[in-house]
């Protein structure tokens, strides 16, 4: 018990300072939560059962209509392409990063976490600039000879994926590169001297240690494509719309909540369940513990 | 105590974001360079006249109109819609019945005028296309959906909302005055013919960005935008043929907290001068026909009052009937 005396002498035992133990000291970040993000999200879900009238009636619309079906389709095609190309190019990256002179490694981070931190839409529109029939991209391919008519990259498919790819590379890089710094190089090198040529080294020791910080910077992709909302619609032409503008359409546009709702509920269904599968795969974040 | 505490903070936040009282009112709009537009046209000098703050905000969301409604905490006052939303918006019961003691209808164009509504200024998809671009420019809707002629892509407005259904209808040769109840089969089949082709803009500095690029060198267009493309140098031609008017019209949603100064600020935003000084600055036409006078002609004869001739009004209240209708086939068939 500490104590604390004034200047007239008298002594006056601190107040305890007690540490609050189970539930209590975490009511008010649960109350916060539950005000300003579970409330929303079940009322929306709640209308989406009850408008325009009660029953699942939009649910069966939207599994019932090929066009929505190719849409949820469309969703996972580009966000599982974005995954992939992530990964393709994003490992690389986060392993020379891991490896590189420190120096060297803080600017290409700078570099990283500058795009980051640029306007989301400044980023998309730059894009949109340079992809176009008379952009950057198309004028030197022209110029150099290599083509005589401008390709069509942009308001497609290619111009989403090349958009959405860039955009997400950070979140790829960051968490591998975590991964990747942590494992032991004298791993590689006893692998090395068991006899393993480069490419074993990399399908049967570091790919496997970096699997962590891949599933996890995989899902975290994945997810954030499936909800994309202004790239996908700035980038890309309407017949690969992706849900976030359905959903958008359905509540802006159209002001009809309960397909809104439904739509969302779907999304959220399965990045979940996304989520879930994670969890079970890779949930043991460490490294070697099989 | 913590919970307490917790729900004292959430308490002070609400408190924080409550509406404006009075002596102070909210306006809505699209933002960009319209909004500014009004509020240099209307809410100064509003402001001046009745000492009433005009607090700008949007931009314009109808999911968002249609929680403050329904939750009775409206925070817009006035809100600039556009004209089918606003029919359909008044049949729901979702706005305020505007007074029409305070606001003086009899200078309106009554083409543009509900219990529920006023035009706010109202605008032509024209057939737009930058002249540096391309050989020969569409001068028709017929012209604009034939590839063979005019190859290449073009681009139309992305939304569900007159103008496009009534564009592919007439490009196949539906009379102007025969184009409703709209027949959705045939204007989707002549649009089938071009889809490959279609760039869609989903806001007007879009539409303005395509055509300048020639990512999409011709399309149908807001009007005004043309006349911002062509204040860039930009060698533009704007074809006047079968133009389609829509309006934007200015609503007050229901639960406003501050009707009175609304319809106030709605009197005076439709009034003549204010009416001249937006359509000036934005190439938008006047709804009062009292402000033509006060134009210099030159600007006034490039506004779309002045290009009546094969103008096409589309049918705000069909449109209302059927927004929701027609909503749901369109973005199914962009989708496709």
């Amino acid at each position: 018990m500490s104590t604390f005396s004034d200047a007239s002498g008298v002594v006056t035992p601190l107040p305890k300072i007690r540490r609050p133990t189970g539930f209590s000291g975490v009511v008010p970040a649960f109350a916060f939560v539950g005000i300003f993000f579970v409330a929303p999200v079940a009322i929306l879900l709640l209308r989406s059962v009850l408008e325009p009238v009660p029953g699942l009636g939009n649910y069966a619309q939207l599994i019932g209509s090929s066009t929505y079906l190719k849409i949820f389709a469309n969703t996972f095609i580009v966000s599982g392409l974005v995954t992939v190309i992530s990964l393709v190019i994003g490992f690389p990256v986060a392993w020379a990063l891991a490896i590189m002179p420190g120096r060297l490694t803080s600017v290409i981070f700078a570099i990283l976490l500058l795009s980051m931190w640029t306007n989301l839409l400044a980023r998309t529109y730059a894009w949109m600039v340079l992809l176009q029939r008379t952009g950057l991209i198309n004028k030197m391919l022209m110029g150099m000879g290599l083509i005589d008519q401008p390709l069509a990259l942009v308001n497609n498919l290619t111009g989403v994926t090349i958009g959405m790819t860039y955009i997400m590379l950070p979140f790829i890089i960051l968490p591998l590169y975590g991964v990747i710094k942590k494992i032991d190089p004298s791993t590689l090198q006893a692998a090395a001297l068991c006899g393993a040529n480069r490419w074993q080294c990399l399908t049967r020791v570091l790919l496997p240690l970096a699997m962590p910080g891949m599933a996890a910077g995989a899902l975290m992709v994945f997810v954030m494509s499936l909800g994309y909302f202004v790239t996908p619609s700035l980038l890309g032409g309407t017949a690969n719309m992706m849900l976030a503008e359905l959903i958008a359409q359905f509540v802006q546009s159209l002001v009809n909540w309960g397909m809104g709702g439904a739509a969302a509920l779907v999304l959220l269904v399965v990045t979940l369940s996304l989520y879930a599968v994670q969890l079970r795969f890779f949930g043991n974040q460490n490294p070697g513990g099989r | 105590m913590k919970t307490t505490f917790a729900f004292a903070a959430v308490a002070a936040f609400v408190a924080v974001s409550a509406p404006a009282k009075a002596d102070n009112m909210v306006f809505s709009s699209w933002g960009g360079t319209t909004q500014d537009a009004q509020k240099a046209a209307w809410a100064s000098p509003f402001t001046e006249k009745t000492g009433i703050t005009v607090v700008q905000d949007g931009p314009t969301d109808y999911g968002k109109l249609k929680a403050m409604v329904e939750a009775g905490e409206v925070t817009w006052d006035v809100v600039d819609v556009e004209g089918d939303y606003a029919a359909q918006a008044g049949k729901n019961g979702q706005l305020e019945k505007l007074d029409f003691s305070v606001i003086d209808k009899s200078k309106l164009d009554p083409r543009f005028v509900t219990d529920y509504s006023v035009g706010s200024f109202y605008y032509s998809f024209v057939i737009g296309c930058n002249a540096d671009a391309v050989k020969a420019c569409p001068k028709t809707w017929a012209d604009l959906f034939d590839t063979a002629k005019f190859p290449g892509k073009r681009t139309f407005y992305k939304w569900s909302a007159p103008g496009v259904i009534e564009a592919a209808l007439l490009a196949d040769g539906v009379a102007a005055d025969k184009l409703y109840p709209l027949d959705l089969d045939r204007a989707f089949k002549k649009l089938d013919t071009i889809k490959s082709d279609i760039i869609w803009w989903s806001g007007g500095a879009q539409s303005q960005q395509l055509l300048a690029s020639a990512e999409a060198p011709f399309g149908s267009v807001w009007n005004g935008r043309m006349t911002a493309l062509a204040a860039t140098g930009i060698k533009v031609e704007t074809s006047w043929e079968q133009n389609i008017t829509a309006a934007d019209a200015l609503v007050v949603p229901k639960g406003s907290p501050n009707v009175e100064s609304a319809m106030k600020f709605i009197a005076l935003a439709t009034s003549a001068e204010p009416q001249a000084a937006l359509a000036k600055a934005t190439g938008y036409a006047p709804i009062n026909v009292d402000s033509a006078k006060l134009m210099d002609p030159e600007t006034a004869k490039t506004l779309p009052d002045q290009q009546t001739a094969s103008q096409v009004n589309a049918d705000m209240s069909y449109w209302a009937d059927n927004r929701d209708a027609i909503g749901e086939k369109w973005y199914a068939w962009q989708a496709k």
